[in-house]
């Protein structure tokens, strides 16, 4: 029986967006958010608890329902990515994830994720919380991808980020994902630490390397509101890198990156060719997925929403969660949102599509003014037209969001 | 039958500005019942948002009140004491108790005055309309600048003086020190001074009787036809034109054919009204239209379509039988501060403001201004826009905040400017600029064969080799300061280029400094550094007594290699590479980083005399964008540049509103 779940707006109950999408043929991309942590870090913005045993049996049951009446809803399609993230996954106990990943198994066709299957299914793990016995639950539910949250090799900035593990740990846990037969690994690595010298960051990048895996994230640090980070900078306990700092460490990254083999695909992500995060394109190319967990946003056929935040409100419920920020489809928003996110992507647009939508969508005018930025960009060496698609230069991602806000201002009437 | 005219004063309150002048004008209405104590709470008399903001009175407005006195009496009853003479209709009508009880029947016109510097002009035509005026002084502040400017104002125009010491209420009151400092300053007799506190409606019984006892009747007439002074205008929407005049011979009354002398134009006077200061039409007692006679203060409407069809100073006769010689009184306002508005840019470069909505909104405001003048302008840099001159900096000030509250506009504005006299070789010169288009300027006047152009804007420069001597306008400036601080505004003034020219004794604690300065020197920030060297107590008025010749020189400020006439100035050439460094350091603090680098340099033709350069931003990339980061991402985005200043975009270059200003940057 379908759960008839619905959201409130104005004590009006409106029904899920999945109820108005219809049916979801190309939803091929799963993400189950996870929000647990052994510690809150202090540059993190994303929903955590610091609740490791209380409450997570209530959460998997709850995600399992959830899970369920996504199934029923989308007509049980075949995934080809899956990523749980949060929050710590590999804080969740050994039977719930055994739990879990059957459900999963249950409910989806899961059929990509055979060995040799071609689909993706990405865990984020810490290092200190990756033991063997989670690896095998992992590896024998379909998980063909691990993403380590390493941020540094050094105890000193991992200290200032909050992080508990010991730079050795990274290896350890890498070593041990191989060792089960999880053959594709991740390192994310925050660059511009507070008190982080260039040299520092190339050792950080170096010992990644050293480490031969085949994808890694590495991200400038971002004060994000209302994070524990923001407020001790705002506090003056130490100063944020300065700008030619940051532009350094973005071009030693990408240096260190070519040097070992790893292009850039995407502004702060890193791969030897094939090994790209497919989940994550998904993102970046629009196309859809659907989303479980607490603050989990999911995209299907135009819709955009995001499932309610707080554990409590989510585990009241049951079935498909309530939702909030639920944005209807507009066709001038889901443009803006491809060029924001395309251009991110090494692949970059394709311009005459581009071009083209925009036309129909905001009228002959804005393909003009497209045309301007786009030029003036390219006037400044920041993009290039290759095989018709914008593609931005190594200087050019620097400036991402200002060409990505002026291409988005183009659309306006 | 005319109000008798021997009993009708017309008189008008002049103070420094916060001296308590509005409050006593309210104080003296309710007094005179034209108001109850609740309307009395709010200044009455000011009635543009504006001037209740910013606590200053923009517009002159004339109210009639009426009034008992006892010829000789010191001190009058308070009409509020027994019973309201006025009915509902407004006339006055005879109430309880008769003449021999009360007094006899006094109209009182007063006619409010704009207070602050900018506004001399508007003073002193309302000075006019007046045969007496009150002299307030804050009992604790003493005499100030501004007292002084206006007292001058009055006993220039003839008028008999009723000092008033105001504010007696007050803990720090020194009453008798102040009326000994208007002894010392103004030589007004310290034991003629009345003691008032406006608040508590002190001393008003004496201030009243006063008033009729002092002031004298207006004049007799001295021909038989009608002649009235144009005292103020106002535009209203509804109404067309409100012209305030004051009459002096004969009558007018609703469907007189009015002739205006100076511009020789007749209109239909369809109402006649005074302000009570409710506007009341008069009357006579069967409900008929009145004739208002000599002596009497009012306001006519005429289906008068624009300001600029009444000129303030002008005579009003009658069409039938019209009077030959104008009153005294016409002079027209003289605008000593220029700047120009652009519309300002909006987002891509496109215009927040179409030249046309500025154009709209420009000639709305001056239908209800008519002291500010404009001509469309174009700047190679800035594009369209217009020119305008101002009476002072605050007017300036106000202008463009009706603009924009009234008009709805978005405007730049550039730093203002004073108008020059630049004598030029030969009595024709070439005024047209080097890419066409002719300069806004104008030959005043021809010397020795030699052409004298005014010009306003440092862009119009004639080319140097053709200048004989650039000359500015030189102020007379009187600063009234505390005896402490004499030795640094001394500095000020001479760091201003000032020339010292007398020192008053004003009381034990203060004294009177007189500077002639070019106005260029304070149209900016004189007056804040004066406030903030005497801890807030130094005030200073100032008037323009001429041109002077001395060697100045233009200097051209350069954004990313192209000259911004905007922002060209005119300077000493003395302190032309102070102020060019400090200007373009400003610059540098104040246009934001853009995508490439962007040199600046100041100029004094070829020569540059100061440089620097902004940086180009290089990175704005936010390191993460997931699934659930989409929306909120973009939003981000979207919003990145709206939170921006105002800007105009010269070139590629977006330079704010503020960079504007930092002309006025005298680099101290």
């Amino acid at each position: 029986m379908m759960q008839r779940t619905a959201i409130s707006v104005l004590g009006q109950r409106a029904p899920h967006p999945l109820r108005k999408a219809g049916p979801a043929a190309a939803v091929r991309s799963l993400y189950i958010h996870v929000p647990f942590c052994a510690h809150k870090c202090h540059y993190c913005d994303f929903y955590s608890l610091v609740d490791t045993q209380d409450r997570q049996e209530a959460f998997v049951s709850r995600l399992c329902s959830e899970l369920e009446a996504l199934s029923e809803a989308t007509g049980a399609p075949g995934l080809e990515t899956i990523f749980i993230g949060g929050g710590t996954p590999s804080l969740l106990g050994v039977p719930l994830w055994r739990r879990l990943l059957s459900e999963l198994e249950r409910r989806f066709d899961l059929w990509a994720m055979r060995p040799g299957g071609g689909g993706e299914f990405t865990v984020e793990c810490n290092p200190e919380s990756v033991t063997r016995e989670l690896l095998d639950v992992l590896v024998a539910g379909g998980v063909s991808r691990v993403s380590m949250g390493a941020q540094s090799f050094n105890r000193r900035h991992l200290a200032t980020l909050e992080r508990r593990h010991d730079p050795a740990e990274v290896s350890r846990a890498i070593d041990a994902a191989r060792a089960v037969g999880i053959r594709r690994q991740s390192i994310d690595l925050i660059s511009s630490i507070p008190g982080q010298t260039v040299s520092e960051l190339r050792e950080d990048l170096s010992a990644a390397v050293g480490l031969g895996t085949s994808h890694l994230s590495c991200y400038t640090l971002t004060y994000e509101p209302r994070t524990a980070m923001t407020a001790r900078l705002e506090r003056g306990e130490f100063a944020r890198a300065d700008e030619e700092t940051e532009i350094e460490m973005f071009e030693v990254t990408l240096g260190a990156m070519r040097a070992a083999g790893l292009e850039r695909y995407e502004v702060s992500n890193f791969a030897r060719p094939g090994q790209e995060c497919r989940h994550n394109l998904a993102y970046w190319r629009q196309e859809e997925w659907l989303a479980a967990g607490p603050s989990a946003s999911g995209h299907v056929a135009g819709h955009r929403w995001k499932n309610v935040p707080r554990l409590d409100d989510y585990l009241a419920g049951a079935g498909l969660p309530e939702v909030v920020d639920h944005e209807p489809p507009d066709a001038r928003r889901a443009l803006a949102e491809r060029i924001m996110t395309g251009l991110r992507l090494a692949e970059g647009l394709a311009w005459e599509w581009v071009r083209g939508r925009a036309a129909e969508v905001c009228g002959a005018a804005s393909a003009a003014r497209l045309d301007r930025v786009a030029g003036a960009a390219m006037e400044r060496e920041q993009a290039t037209i290759v095989g018709g698609r914008l593609r931005l230069t190594d200087a050019g991602f620097l400036l991402a969001d200002t060409i990505a806000a002026d291409l988005m201002r183009a659309l306006r009437a | 039958m005319p109000f008798d005219r021997r009993r009708i004063r017309n008189f008008s309150i002049v103070a420094h500005v916060d001296h308590g002048k509005s409050t006593l004008a309210d104080r003296l209405l309710q007094a005179t019942n034209a108001v109850s104590a609740r309307e009395a709470k709010e200044q009455i008399l000011d009635s543009m948002d504006i001037e209740r903001e910013r606590g200053i009175t923009i517009k002159a407005s004339a109210v009639t009140v009426f009034h008992r006195h006892k010829p000789g009496a010191k001190a009058d009853e308070l009409e509020l004491d027994y019973e309201a003479p006025v009915d509902e209709a407004g006339h006055h009508r005879v109430a309880k108790g008769t003449a021999a009880e009360h007094g006899e029947l006094y109209m009182l016109n007063f006619i409010d005055t704009p207070g602050h510097v900018d506004f001399n002009y508007e003073v002193s035509r309302a000075l006019k309309a007046c045969e007496g005026a009150i002299l307030v002084v804050d009992a604790t502040q003493g005499v100030q600048a501004q007292t002084v400017v206006n007292a001058y104002l009055a006993i220039n125009e003839n008028l008999v003086i009723v000092p008033v010491v105001n504010k007696i209420d007050l803990p720090s009151a020194r009453p008798e020190e102040v009326a000994m400092e208007l002894e010392q300053v103004l030589g007004i007799d310290a034991t003629s001074c009345i003691y008032v506190s406006a608040k508590t409606g002190q001393g008003i019984p004496e201030l009243l009787a006063a008033i009729c006892d002092q002031f004298p009747p207006p004049r007799e007439p001295k021909i038989t036809q009608t002649r009235a002074l144009i005292f103020d205008a106002q535009y209203d929407d509804h109404r067309g034109v409100i012209v305030y005049f004051r009459l002096f011979e004969g009558s007018l009354r609703v469907g007189d054919r009015i002739r205006m002398i100076g511009t020789g134009r007749t209109f239909n006077v369809t109402d006649i009204f005074k302000y009570t200061p409710k506007p009341q039409r008069v009357l006579d007692e069967h409900g008929k239209p009145a004739p208002v006679g000599p002596g009497e203060t009012g306001a006519l409407v005429a289906a008068i379509r624009t300001l600029a069809d009444v000129r303030v100073g002008d005579t009003i006769t009658l069409d039938t039988d019209p009077a030959t010689e104008p009153l005294p009184g016409y002079q027209p306002p003289r605008q000593m501060v220029f700047c120009d508005f652009y519309p300002a840019t909006g987002e891509e470069g496109e215009q927040s403001t179409s030249f046309e909505e500025l154009r709209e909104a420009i000639g709305k405001l001056s239908l209800n201004d008519s002291s500010f003048t404009f001509q469309p302008v174009h700047s190679d840099a800035l594009g369209f826009g217009f020119r305008c001159g101002f009476l002072g900096l605050l007017h300036m000030d106000i202008i463009q905040e009706r603009l924009e509250r009234e008009g709805g506009v978005e405007v730049v504005q550039t730093a203002p400017t004073v108008s020059y006299e630049v004598q030029v070789r030969g009595d024709k010169p070439d005024l047209h600029k080097e890419g066409g288009g002719q300069k806004s300027i104008e030959i005043v006047r021809v010397e020795n064969g030699n052409a004298v152009l005014e010009v306003h804007n440092p862009a119009d420069l004639p080319n140097p080799s053709n200048i004989i001597e650039i000359r500015e306008p030189i102020c007379r400036v009187d600063i009234m300061l505390p005896k402490g601080d004499i030795g640094p505004i001394m500095k000020l003034c001479l760091d201003r280029r000032g020339v010292y020219k007398q020192q008053t004794f004003v009381s034990e604690a203060r004294d009177m400094l007189s500077f002639d300065l070019p106005l260029a020197e304070i149209i900016y920030d004189f007056y804040d550094k004066l406030k903030g060297m005497t801890a807030g107590y130094g005030t200073m008025d100032y008037e323009v007594t001429g041109y002077k010749a001395d060697d100045l020189v233009k200097m051209d400020i350069l954004v990313n290699g192209d000259p911004v006439e905007a922002l060209s100035v005119i300077v000493h050439r003395s302190k032309a590479e102070q102020r060019g460094r400090a200007l373009i350091a400003r610059l540098k603090e104040q246009i934001p980083k853009h995508q490439f680098e962007i040199p600046l340099q100041a100029a004094i033709g070829s020569r540059v005399i100061a440089r620097e350069t902004i940086k180009a931003f290089r990175k704005n990339v936010l390191a993460k964008c997931y699934g659930g980061d989409v929306s909120r991402k973009r939003k981000l985005l979207e919003k990145q540049k709206e939170g921006k200043k105002r800007m105009k975009a010269v070139g590629s270059v977006n330079i704010p509103q503020e960079a504007f200003m930092a002309v006025l940057d005298q680099g101290e």
